[in-house]
């Protein structure tokens, strides 16, 4: 095996810091920008030397390792690539939390950092509807850069990685090595072009439903990123029927898979409507807010149209891990608190910014439940499991089998935890399934919907980051790092 | 068409069989003076009455061939007849039990599971006491038998890794193994009960308790004399049998016969025991810990409470020294995972056992180095051998399967109004035949006798369908099984 070289991987990372300071100076410039004419706020100067420091760290790493030619990325480089930058641009997106009129201590900025780069949507934060404007705005743009991030990461890094079975997602043309690193690219600005459109179109809908600016932005921003960072305590349910419904169909078209959209035609039909993950998607949210439908009306007697709309509402924003609420459906009862936490275990479809598990695996573990069921009563017959019409082989089976047991192990780890930490069990079991699975908000009185983070212990607060991280890089992606091949020649 | 004739034939035989076990209580309260021995023996003439017409109805069946689909067949059935036999003294004691109430004890004893509807057991009749510990025994025995033979013949869930090993040869000879293997361990089984009675009784129980804490230790299953479990004996030395005897029952039997042929090189090498150890261990320091700091337990008393709570969910036994429903957080987290895992294959344990964790592992080691380097060839291997890829797949289908029954059951139990937690902890308890959940209201020391009806079907038959390592059934809700 070849030496680990991790001077590309340095130099990468320089970029991307580059980027987060770019990103940085807009909230800056907005806060001075309003602050010139209105007297504003003064949060400025945290952003201003948020960019510096990030620009300042990201050009060192730039120049100190920059290379001859174009850098070359093996395996373990890219595994260590996607592992450091995330780690690095969430303490670097902190500093603003820290250094603002806020005043968040370094746990507290980190924990609402990598929340909000991971898409998570959970938030330490208390009295949203008076935070400094720039603050809000910040938040949201993490959420929606961790969400373009992610998207791209999972069409183009991890399937030729080959986490979690991604690889069956891997571009057509990716064995030709000649061609890999074009198409790479486009695919990226692809995905990026897409994002873009969609977020502005969502801003614009959401002007017309009645909402400031600054919360068309945020909201747009979060909502298509699945991230669930709001502008108010209540989440959404501070805002009328018509800014939760285009809400709605931000989260579902952020929990679709992005590949689709840039290439939704596909061989002479449109790819979109066949592909199967994106029906299982649509049939299971309705299965699960059918079903709360129900208990809200048979149960709880609600109206049947409130019972929908609120059923509907909150199980979008939780299936596609998104993590806003409307109500309190922490108070529904043990059904619907059930059936929230198992769905945080869903999650949306590949090559998304919804985090869980995922519908293509579950659609791949039925298939094999299937065949096993078949094999039961044909011990010798010969049975090929499918995905979207097309034979899974093996070695995609291994890895969605590797992905499912990190990923239930990791759950069961970081909850054994969080009850170190003086956690009751439900706020322990919820918050690390919610964690991992990027949701945002968990069960319970202390970490349910309607309360925040910001009680929880130093010690849970660092666990949950270290969640919400693993869970966004797949699990597996971090594991390999503690695998001692990894760092053997 | 399925030929049912076969199936029927054994599942009548399985009542009779049940129907002389109802004898025995009967006896004993007949001794004693109870009138309870007369249900005993009436039902005990249903069930024999019920049983022999099945037998005689299809003796013609007794020379057909016995496929794979009447072997899933006979599981399913023979668990079904003897749970609503069981059920009968229940039933019409002077314990005026409800059908719903007289069902679930029933197959909370049958299934090994240990969950009951009953208070104030320490007055009930000594019939009803022996009969509880009977269902038990005799359904430990059955899931052991069903667990050497039947499901490493059925490929279920990767059990096709503990075929007998001179399968190879011909069917005469199969059958011939299996018949031997299954009296050394019924034999063993029996030596077992004998054994952990006498320490019992040595360590300071009474005869009677004694026995029927024996019965209800080896198979797993977790019935007491008492209300307040093996807690109410406040005697270490018990707790310590009594730990003995449920880490004994959770153990592959396999071993034993091994180590009653002197083979202790075999014995010694099985991995599938250390890693159900080691596992038994951790967690058993965890909960000792536990006790040790936080609720101030003497050292040496919470070394014990621990280890029997960690033996007790581990191997879904279900005997309880203290009242861990009442604990909450740190080690019910712990507990509400161990509770997933059950014993190892082979022994009378439900839940997803300890050798499908071990084909988990050794397949996300081989992932993960795969990751790294592409091309590699690495095989996962369990005790030194390959581990075939369709193994993997079942245990993989397996525990998919399993953790979507207990999802569904969940809610389904929330549904019926059952809050988060005792949902939660409900739903795997009853799928890996351990009984009690772990809390307030399902815990080791209450009785589910307050739930909602819909919760005990429910409960019920989730007990049933672990036990029957859940495929069996599944099986016959394919069109394929019916068609031929």
């Amino acid at each position: 095996m070849f030496l680990l070289d991790i001077r590309p991987v340095l130099y990468i990372n320089g970029f991307l810091l580059l980027i987060l300071a770019l990103a940085m100076g807009l909230p800056a410039v907005a806060d001075l920008a309003v602050g010139l004419r209105a007297g504003g706020q003064g949060e400025w100067p945290a952003f201003a030397a948020g960019a510096f420091c990030s620009a300042l760290a990201g050009l060192a790493l730039i120049l100190a390792n920059q290379g001859k030619g174009e850098p070359a990325l093996h395996t373990r480089e890219a595994f260590l690539l996607t592992v450091t930058s995330w780690i690095l641009v969430s303490l670097l997106g902190a500093v603003p939390f820290a250094l603002c009129s806020l005043k968040m201590s370094p746990t507290d900025a980190v924990f609402e950092a990598v929340s909000g780069l991971t898409t998570t949507g959970a938030t330490v934060l208390h009295g949203l509807d008076h935070a400094p404007r720039a603050v809000l705005m910040w938040r949201a743009m993490l959420n929606w850069l961790g969400g373009v991030a992610i998207i791209v990461t999972a069409v183009t890094l991890l399937p030729a990685l080959r986490i979690g079975g991604m690889q069956l997602f891997r571009m057509e043309s990716s064995d030709k090595a000649d061609r890999v690193k074009p198409r790479f690219s486009q695919v990226a600005w692809g995905v990026l072009g897409v994002y873009s459109l969609f977020t502005f179109i969502l801003v614009g809908a959401l002007l017309t439903a009645g909402m400031t600016p600054l919360q068309a932005v945020c909201h747009a921003m979060s909502s298509l990123s699945t991230g669930g960072f709001s502008t108010s305590d209540q989440s959404l349910g501070s805002f009328g029927d018509g800014a939760r419904w285009i809400c709605v169909i931000g989260m579902i078209i952020g929990g679709g898979s992005f590949h689709l959209y840039v290439a939704p035609w596909k061989r002479g039909q449109w790819a979109i409507f066949k592909d199967s993950q994106i029906r299982w998607y649509l049939m299971t949210m309705l299965f699960f807010a059918l079903s709360l439908t129900f208990w809200n009306w048979a149960v709880r007697n609600m109206g049947a149209y409130e019972a929908f709309r609120t059923s509907f509402f909150n199980v979008v924003a939780v299936l596609t891990t998104t993590g806003y609420h409307t109500n309190d459906y922490d108070s529904w009862g043990g059904f619907a608190e059930i059936v929230f936490f198992m769905m945080a275990f869903v999650g949306g479809c590949t090559g998304s910014a919804a985090g869980g598990i995922k519908i293509f695996r579950y659609e791949v573990l039925f298939a094999m439940v299937r065949v096993h069921a078949r094999r039961l009563l044909h011990p010798h017959g010969v049975f090929v499991i499918r995905f979207n019409d097309m034979p899974v082989s093996d070695l995609v089976l291994r890895s969605v089998l590797t992905f499912v047991m990190f990923y239930f192990f990791s759950f069961a780890g970081l909850s054994v935890l969080l009850t170190m930490t003086g956690l009751d069990d439900m706020t322990s079991l919820s918050a690390a399934a919610a964690a991992l699975g990027n949701v945002g908000p968990g069960l319970g009185k202390i970490v349910g919907p309607g309360h925040d983070y910001g009680s929880l212990t130093n010690a849970a607060k660092w666990l949950l980051s270290g969640g919400m991280m693993l869970g966004r890089l797949e699990v597996a992606t971090v594991m390999i790092l503690f695998f001692p091949g990894f760092w053997r020649e | 068409m399925v030929d049912f004739r076969p199936v029927l034939l054994v599942t009548g035989l399985a009542l009779t069989v049940l129907a002389l076990a109802m004898g025995i209580p009967a006896a004993v309260d007949a001794v004693h003076g109870d009138n309870d021995w007369l249900v005993f023996m009436a039902s005990s003439s249903v069930t024999l009455l019920l049983g022999g017409l099945l037998v005689a109805a299809n003796l013609a069946g007794r020379r057909k061939a016995f496929g794979i689909r009447q072997m899933f067949l006979l599981t399913v059935t023979g668990w079904l007849a003897a749970s609503i036999a069981g059920a009968l003294p229940f039933a019409f004691s002077r314990l005026h039990l409800s059908p719903t109430d007289a069902w679930f004890e029933a197959v909370s004893g049958v299934t090994a599971s240990g969950s009951t509807v009953l208070r104030g057991l320490e007055l009930l009749p000594p019939g009803i006491l022996l009969w509880r510990a009977q269902l038990q025994w005799l359904g430990g025995a059955a899931a052991l038998l069903m667990a050497a033979l039947v499901l490493p013949e059925l490929s279920i869930g990767g059990m096709q890794m503990f075929r007998l090993e001179s399968n190879s040869a011909q069917g005469e000879r199969v059958m011939g193994r299996g018949t031997k293997v299954a009296g050394q361990m019924m034999l063993v089984y029996v030596f077992l009960t004998g054994l952990l009675t006498l320490l019992l009784w040595a360590a300071g129980m009474s005869r009677f308790p004694a026995l029927l804490h024996a019965m209800s230790t080896i198979s797993g299953g977790g019935f007491s004399t008492s209300d307040g479990s093996v807690g109410a004996w406040h005697k270490p030395s018990v707790d310590w049998v009594i730990l003995l005897g449920m880490l004994l029952s959770g153990a592959p039997f396999m071993v034993y016969l091994q180590i009653f042929q002197r083979r202790w090189r075999q014995a010694l090498h099985n991995s599938q025991l250390r890693w159900y150890l080691g596992l038994f261990l951790l967690s058993a320091v965890g909960i000792g810990m536990w006790l040790l700091l936080t609720h101030g337990v003497k050292p040496l008393p919470s070394i014990r409470h621990g280890a029997v709570t960690a033996a007790s969910v581990l191997t879904g036994t279900g005997h309880a020294t203290l009242d861990w429903g009442s604990w909450g957080g740190l080690p019910v987290a712990i507990l509400f995972f161990l509770s997933f895992v059950g014993g190892c294959a082979g022994s009378t344990a439900g839940g997803i056992k300890v050798f499908r964790l071990q084909i988990l592992f050794t397949s996300a080691k081989v992932q993960l180095i795969r990751l790294l380097r592409p091309h590699s060839v690495v095989l996962p291997t369990y005790e030194r051998k390959p581990v075939p890829d369709q193994v993997r797949e079942s245990v993989l289908g397996f525990l998919f399967v399993y953790c979507l029954s207990f999802a569904v059951l969940s809610m389904l139990l929330g549904m019926v109004g059952l809050d988060f937690l005792t949902a939660l902890t409900a739903a795997t308890s009853a799928l890996g035949n351990l009984g009690p959940g772990l809390t307030q209201t399902v815990g080791p020391m209450t009785s589910f006798m307050h739930l909602p009806d819909n919760a005990k079907w429910l409960l019920s038959a989730a007990m049933l369908y672990g036990r029957m390592e859940m495929f069996l059934v599944i099986v016959l809700f394919i069109p394929d099984f019916w068609k031929h």
